[in-house]
């Protein structure tokens, strides 16, 4: 088990030799990869173990899963079949999902998610593939299957990987953020951008509020479900239209707060990962971490071992989160 | 241990949130963080029922990870 940044030739020698490898990289380093066992989603943003946070076009981040699964399969979705990924997966392993940004299946999985038949069943773990924030608007996120040589910019590629027997696949989440102590807010429809919202059960414009109470946008929106914290980022304000946008949706139902203010965010985000997880690290196979994390923390050239991965625009742990480290263990049984 | 009975009381104030538990397994927290809102709202014997067998599956398919192990002590004891 290894997650590290490597050359293209180092990844294709790889390839070559049959490694099961779930890549992440720039789509002009994935489109120069041989066919083979590996998935990948385009991002060129990554937290390494050797150098901290960096940015590379030239060359990929890959998790090697060769050791640990006896068996692979790689399938296509689109944001209807998509329903169907926990009752697709298997017996015992993991499900790795890759959905490119802003896609139909993105969003169809952000807003579903959680009301698919089975929801929970399997671990699913993954990320939002993304493009380079100069290349925002010019290029399009994109998923990889290397046994095909195609890529996706609509819908969705899981890996379901088998374990052994005594082997057992194991999800966690790092979320530096708790709820703050201010206003309880509920909102009246299910979506990625709003107008309204219920603060204290009272409906407001929700971009005059946010405004008005001059709340950092860079702190997230936390709900707690049953004891872990799930994040919702603020994509922006449009005080114009009175609207807010998210980089996940706000669901019906659920009580969010702002999230407490975070004095020294780079610091307290290593504390956190010190102190949040106690895992070993050799049972760690993959991680991955939030591109607003790697912005707002200034992760650029900072580590945070044992977590290495890249930084992604969305990360899967079972749904969509924001703002979050999720991570994915196989322990011995 | 073994997955209680599906009529073991303690699933229903799970899902109902009657009693609450720290818990270990994430993907049963997602799941009661929304069941909890749920039936609080609405806890017809269908919806516990539904969810009661929502949660079971959960546990039920998971049963050999760790930490379902110790949920499953945290609850039943």
């Amino acid at each position: 088990m290894s997650q590290q940044l490597m050359s293209l030739e180092t990844a294709s020698t790889a390839i070559a030799s049959g490694r099961k490898l779930i890549l992440a990289g720039d789509e002009q380093a994935l489109n120069r990869l041989p066919k083979g066992s590996w998935i990948a989603g385009t991002i060129p943003y990554f937290i390494t173990n050797e150098q901290g946070g960096l940015s590379t076009r030239e060359q990929v981040f890959a998790t090697d899963i060769t050791d640990i699964a006896t068996s692979l399969e790689i399938k296509a979705y689109d944001q209807n079949s998509l329903s169907h990924v926990y009752s697709d997966g298997p017996d015992n392993g993991f499900s790795f999902i890759l959905i490119p940004a802003m896609s139909k299946a993105h969003l169809s999985f952000a807003l579903n998610a959680p009301n698919y038949k089975d929801f929970g069943t399997v671990p699913l773990i993954g990320w939002i593939a993304g493009v380079h924030l100069d290349d925002l608007g010019k290029r399009t996120p994109k998923v990889y299957n290397g046994q095909t040589g195609e890529f996706l910019e609509e819908g969705a590629l899981v890996l379901s990987a088998t374990l052994p027997p005594g082997k057992a696949a194991e999800i966690g989440i790092v979320n530096l953020f708790e709820q703050g102590e201010g206003d309880t807010l509920t909102f009246p429809e299910t979506g990625f951008a709003t107008k309204d919202v219920l603060v204290n059960g009272e409906r407001r414009n929700f971009a005059a509020y946010l405004v008005k109470n001059r709340l950092d946008t860079k702190l997230p929106l936390v709900a707690d479900y049953y004891g872990a914290l799930v994040n919702i980022s603020f994509q922006g304000i449009d005080e114009a239209d009175g609207e807010v946008k998210f980089y996940a949706p706000v669901f019906t139902g659920i009580r969010y707060k702002h999230a407490r203010p975070v004095p020294d965010y780079a610091a307290q985000f290593t504390g956190k990962l010190c102190s949040a997880c106690n895992i070993q690290p050799a049972n760690l196979v993959f991680s991955c971490n939030c591109i607003l994390n790697y912005l707002y923390s200034e992760l650029e050239g900072k580590k945070t071992e044992p977590f290495s991965g890249p930084a992604t625009f969305g990360e899967i742990a079972y749904q969509l989160l924001n703002q979050t480290l999720v991570y994915l263990e196989v322990h011995e049984i | 241990m073994s997955l209680p009975a599906k009529s073991s009381k303690q699933w229903q104030d799970v899902v109902t949130g009657k009693k609450a538990y720290e818990l270990k397994f994430l993907a049963a927290k997602i799941l009661l963080g929304r069941l909890t809102r749920s039936l609080s709202e609405n806890p017809s014997p269908d919806n516990v029922k539904a969810g009661i067998d929502q949660l079971y599956d959960v546990y039920a398919k998971n049963s050999h990870i760790p930490s379902v192990q110790d949920d499953l002590k945290t609850i039943f004891g």
